[in-house]
């Protein structure tokens, strides 16, 4: 018995046409290798062993003097912050008159694995922070913190509440119990003791394999193909192969402060609960009582808002904010509509409270 | 032994979790197995130590170390590999529930390009419903932590045996570089904190 295919020409048109695509991608697309995510000027103001203060060169002139000291996240670089000239955070917030410094938590190696929360949060932040009130001849500084930079952030906050005007948490890691991701829900089950004592610091390779289970078939399907689909156009090509390399870029983090994260934050929820403790001070919430901020995003699934919020209702600031986006957990710092929506109403929040 | 299908391969999964038959043979072989190898290592030792020079010296002296690791590396690789069967069975058998409701909802296949587009976005919403549920599940996740650890146990005996060969060799083992990096996260912290009683201006 004989059986009729019929296919639509229009598919077959499409399906050559992607073949076409895919043929020409290498002449119209860089590879990541070729391409520097350095994109708006900096000078190395400060350094200590592989972390480094970066301060953005002004775009205009200062409009408040406080300075705004980002504290990156631990998991991959701060190049997603400035990650495309039309999608910069820092950009953004230049544009806006801020005065801006990055902390770079660089690329650990396993010299550094007995570096923890202590380390980080009394030593190089404190370093970092103390160098750019006196560079900028401030009293305070502004924190923001993203992500695990956001827990960092609350740490120190906490523990030097006196050298911080203003906090901004951005989907900060925070209520471990309460974050109903992926992620959490690995990180309640590892077994970090073994995993430091035998490799040392977290290899990358755990990273993308967290990475490979948030959503594998719109992230490791349809992503690849809607590239293809669109490359001819010039902007999707460039942040697609920008933001590529930058997911692709994970450095390892230190053994002693991945064991303390996991541990106290997921595993047996300390910080929120005020019983946690970095460099033998306890972490008491309640000693945040600067201006607070806290962006989380409802689409996010690294850190779920479930996780973030809890930082809301914790300190005992009485001039508190909290902004749900609809958005996710790069498209908060990294998308259209966060220099919509979620820079212009952070940059007002700032300049309302900070010394002119 | 159990057979399942899906749609890219074919997989023969043994049986979930380690009998207790299995762990008492493989406890009865490591007995053995220990046992020939520190009655030869007494018989051979002293020939061994007199015939070897050098660093082999030293690895002759350690040689039991090496067949230590390598016994007990074999029993944790029978619980790498029973969660290994887990942790595939378990994507394997998700698969297989998700391309039914696929097919349940999607029963022909499209011809033309709207349906086309559209059976895709089916296929990658219920594959992502079912996957994410899966890792997002207790048992996932149980099963994922106890496959890390019984693979940090496997890299925990390569590592011991490396350490053997570097010491008959002497050079540094992992265990000689981590004090010395201890050594040194703790003088820094030191310096650090005379830097900052300098930097204040007395003690």
């Amino acid at each position: 018995m004989a059986h009729e295919i019929r296919i639509d020409p229009k598919f077959l048109a499409e399906f050559i046409q992607i073949n076409k695509n895919i043929i020409d991608a290498p002449k119209l697309a860089e590879s990541l290798e070729e391409i520097n995510l350095e994109m708006t000027p900096y000078e190395v103001v400060y350094s200590e062993g592989k972390v480094r203060l970066l301060h953005f060169s002004p775009l205009v002139s200062k409009q408040v003097k406080t300075p705004l000291v980002i504290a990156y996240a631990l998991i991959n670089r701060f190049h997603i912050l400035d990650i495309h000239p039309k999608k910069s955070w820092i950009r953004n917030l230049l544009g806006q008159g801020i005065d801006l410094y990055l902390i770079d938590w660089g690329t650990p190696t396993q010299i550094d694995q007995h570096q923890g929360f202590d380390d980080y949060v009394n030593g190089f932040m404190d370093n970092c922070i103390d160098f750019a009130i006196k560079e900028s001849s401030s009293d305070k500084v502004s924190l923001q913190g993203y992500c695990t930079g956001g827990t960092l952030s609350t740490v120190y906050a906490s523990l030097h509440p006196d050298k911080i005007k203003n906090l901004i948490l951005t989907a900060p890691v925070i209520d471990g119990r309460r974050d109903s991701t992926v992620v959490a829900n690995l990180a309640k089950h590892i077994d970090v003791d073994k995993m430091v004592e035998t490799i040392g610091n977290m290899p990358p390779e755990f990273m993308y394999y967290v990475f490979s289970i948030l959503k594998p078939f719109e992230q490791g399907y349809e992503k690849y193909l809607n590239f293809f689909k669109n490359i001819h156009n010039k902007d999707y090509v460039e942040n697609f192969i920008r933001v590529e390399k930058w997911l692709t870029d994970t450095p390892p983090i230190p053994g002693e402060l991945f064991r303390q994260w996991i541990k106290d934050v997921y595993q047996e929820n300390l910080l929120i609960n005020n019983k946690m403790y970095v460099g033998g001070k306890q972490v008491s919430l309640k000693n945040i009582s600067m201006p607070l901020i806290t962006q989380v995003a409802v689409g996010d699934h690294l850190v779920s808002p479930e996780c973030s919020m809890p930082i809301h209702y914790a300190v005992s600031s009485e001039d508190k904010t909290l902004r749900i986006y609809a958005t996710g957990h790069v498209g908060m710092i990294a998308s259209s509509f966060s220099q919509q929506k979620v820079l212009p109403e952070l940059s007002q929040w700032i300049k309302e409270r900070s010394e002119k | 032994m159990k057979i399942s299908i899906c749609p890219e391969y074919v997989i023969i999964l043994p049986p979930m979790a380690v009998s207790k038959d299995l762990k008492k043979s493989l406890g009865d072989y490591k007995h053995a197995s220990l046992f020939w190898t520190d009655l030869l290592y007494l018989i051979s030792s002293r020939p061994q130590s007199l015939t070897a020079t050098g660093p082999f010296r030293k690895l002759g002296v350690n040689a039991k170390k090496l067949s230590t690791e390598t016994i007990e590396m074999n029993e944790d690789m029978t619980e790498f590999n029973s969660r290994l069967s887990s942790y595939y069975k378990q994507l394997s058998d998700t698969w297989t529930e998700a391309q039914k409701e696929y097919n349940r909802k999607v029963p022909e296949i499209p011809n033309d390009t709207e349906h086309l587009e559209a059976s895709k976005r089916i296929w990658i919403d219920i594959f992502e419903n079912y996957f994410t549920k899966l890792f997002d599940s207790p048992e996932f996740a149980e099963n994922f932590g106890k496959l890390v650890t019984s693979e940090l146990e496997i890299a925990k005996h390569w590592n011991n045996m490396a350490s053997t060969l570097l010491e008959s060799a002497n050079m540094p083992t992992k265990k000689d570089m981590d004090e010395v990096y201890k050594e040194l996260h703790y003088l820094r912290k030191r310096i650090a904190k005379l830097e900052k009683i300098v930097n204040k201006g007395g003690m």
